[in-house]
């Protein structure tokens, strides 16, 4: 009597542990990896269905992934997939419209996500022009990759390189003037 | 990136020299910059340059092209009593009768030269000072409280489409180059703006300008203490007939700045030919 108690119960155990693993499979640290691909069309394929598929947490290391297999081959297109991917996270509630908007323009547009400020210059950058310019020039490795490794777009990269330098110019002698009054 | 500036090279010569190239800064910006100019393509319109502004700038001017009028001639003849002094091979020959009376000559014409400034330099600075608070206080309204971060960085890019490869001038702080260089630079840039061909925003000139006021500023107040001292360390060498050291330098800084030191010129790496294709716009794009 008693062993037949204990067998059900260890029966219970072992399908509750199934279910549980059925259920947590996408979860799983082997189950999110995202399979080693040269083609950036397909490891975008497999990078939507990881996440479509509980794999959510994962997107900044895919997103990671796919700028590094895009460098593999770079070319102009490939800003387009890079939009349309981050369009279609959007759309699917992985991020909100505007963290894709701030990734697409923080590695493929020349304006800086760091100078999005809503307040005037005086009373909110210059108090913080050097964590400012600190974040523009970690903004501009991050274009470097977006914009030329992955995009062959070197003339926009130089452009925000010289936006930086300019920026930096213009804050000093504004932050000047603001302190001087 | 270079945050900071890297100025040794231009303080090293600018105790009495720093102020010579002034002229012909403010002559060029004067004819240049127009007080109507709307600065950005699309952007709001920003007034730097109002009349008043310019009426400053104006004004220093004169005064720089009086004092580079003045010092061009002590200049010329001090750099032809140098070159002397060093073809007849005088150093180390102090006891040499010929040598030193070049080295007399020498350092009479250097004290001319700090006479003139010494004239110069109050008008000088209440000019320099005067153009500084100008732009100080335009740059304040116009850039520092009338705008945002992200307003700024746009009207930075107003003018110039991504993919335009024109060489950007070299700016304040990264060039070691003389300020005359650099506005002669601005003078293209400035004029080329007339025809709609402009890829420097006003307010990087502005900024420029300002901030080699405010250093002129300093510079010029630093003289003045320094030409007392100096007309005082002359006339005692002039008894003794010889060339210092410091006096040397002060020649070496003059003819750099006046006949340029042997720079390579700025290039930036210029992109590959771009495609005729219109670039890709993405919805994303802010």
């Amino acid at each position: 009597m008693k062993y037949k108690l204990m067998k059900k119960n260890y029966l219970y155990v072992l399908s509750l542990l199934g279910i549980s693993m059925l259920a947590g499979c996408a979860t799983t640290p082997g189950a999110c990896e995202l399979a080693a691909e040269r083609n950036l069309d397909s490891a975008f394929i497999n990078a939507k269905a990881k996440l479509a598929d509980g794999c959510e947490a994962h997107f900044d290391s895919y997103f990671d992934q796919l700028l590094g297999v895009a460098a593999g081959d770079p070319q102009p297109a490939n800003k387009q997939k890079f939009s349309d991917f981050l369009g279609w996270s959007a759309d699917e509630g992985i991020l909100s419209r505007r963290q894709a908007q701030k990734l697409y323009n923080r590695y493929f547009n020349v304006k800086f996500m760091a100078l999005a400020g809503d307040y005037n210059n005086c009373a909110q950058t210059c108090p913080r022009k050097t964590r400012v310019l600190t974040a523009m020039e970690a903004e501009l490795t991050d274009k470097e990759r977006g914009l030329v490794k992955v995009s062959q777009d070197p003339a926009s990269y130089y452009r925000a390189d010289r936006l930086f330098q300019e920026t930096e110019l213009v804050l000093e002698a504004t932050c000047t003037a603001c302190a001087n009054r | 990136m270079n945050v900071s500036t890297p100025m040794p090279m231009r303080r090293r010569h600018v105790r009495v020299a720093a102020l010579i190239p002034l002229g012909a800064i403010f002559a060029m910006s004067l004819t240049l910059i127009s007080p109507a100019r709307s600065d950005t393509a699309g952007g709001p319109t920003i007034r730097l340059f109002p009349t008043s502004v310019l009426e400053d700038i104006k004004e220093t001017g004169y005064v720089a092209e009086e004092m580079e009028t003045g010092l061009q001639d002590v200049i010329a003849r001090m750099d032809q009593q140098s070159q002397l002094y060093q073809d007849s091979k005088c150093d180390g020959a102090e006891g040499d009768p010929g040598c030193g009376r070049i080295a007399k000559q020498l350092g009479a014409t250097y004290l001319e030269m700090l006479n003139v400034m010494n004239e110069r330099l109050p008008d000088m600075e209440r000019a320099v000072n005067a153009t500084r608070n100008s732009l100080e206080k335009r740059l304040r309204g116009e850039l520092g409280q009338k705008m945002t971060s992200w307003t700024l960085q746009e009207n930075l890019l107003g003018n110039t489409p991504a993919g335009n490869a024109s060489p950007a001038p070299r700016m304040r702080g990264r060039s070691g180059m003389r300020l005359s260089q650099r506005f002669q630079q601005y003078y293209q840039l400035v004029a080329s703006s007339g025809a709609g061909a402009s890829n420097q925003s006003m307010a990087v000139v502005a900024s420029d300008i300002y901030l080699d006021m405010n250093e002129a500023s300093e510079l010029i107040a630093r003289t003045q203490e320094e030409i007392g001292r100096a007309t005082l360390m002359e006339q005692l060498n002039q008894s003794f007939g010889t060339i210092t050291p410091e006096m040397q330098q002060v020649v070496d800084g003059v003819k750099s700045i006046l006949f340029g030191d042997s720079e390579a010129p700025y290039q930036v790496a210029g992109p590959p030919p771009g495609s005729e294709e219109k670039p890709y716009k993405s919805p994303l794009e802010m």
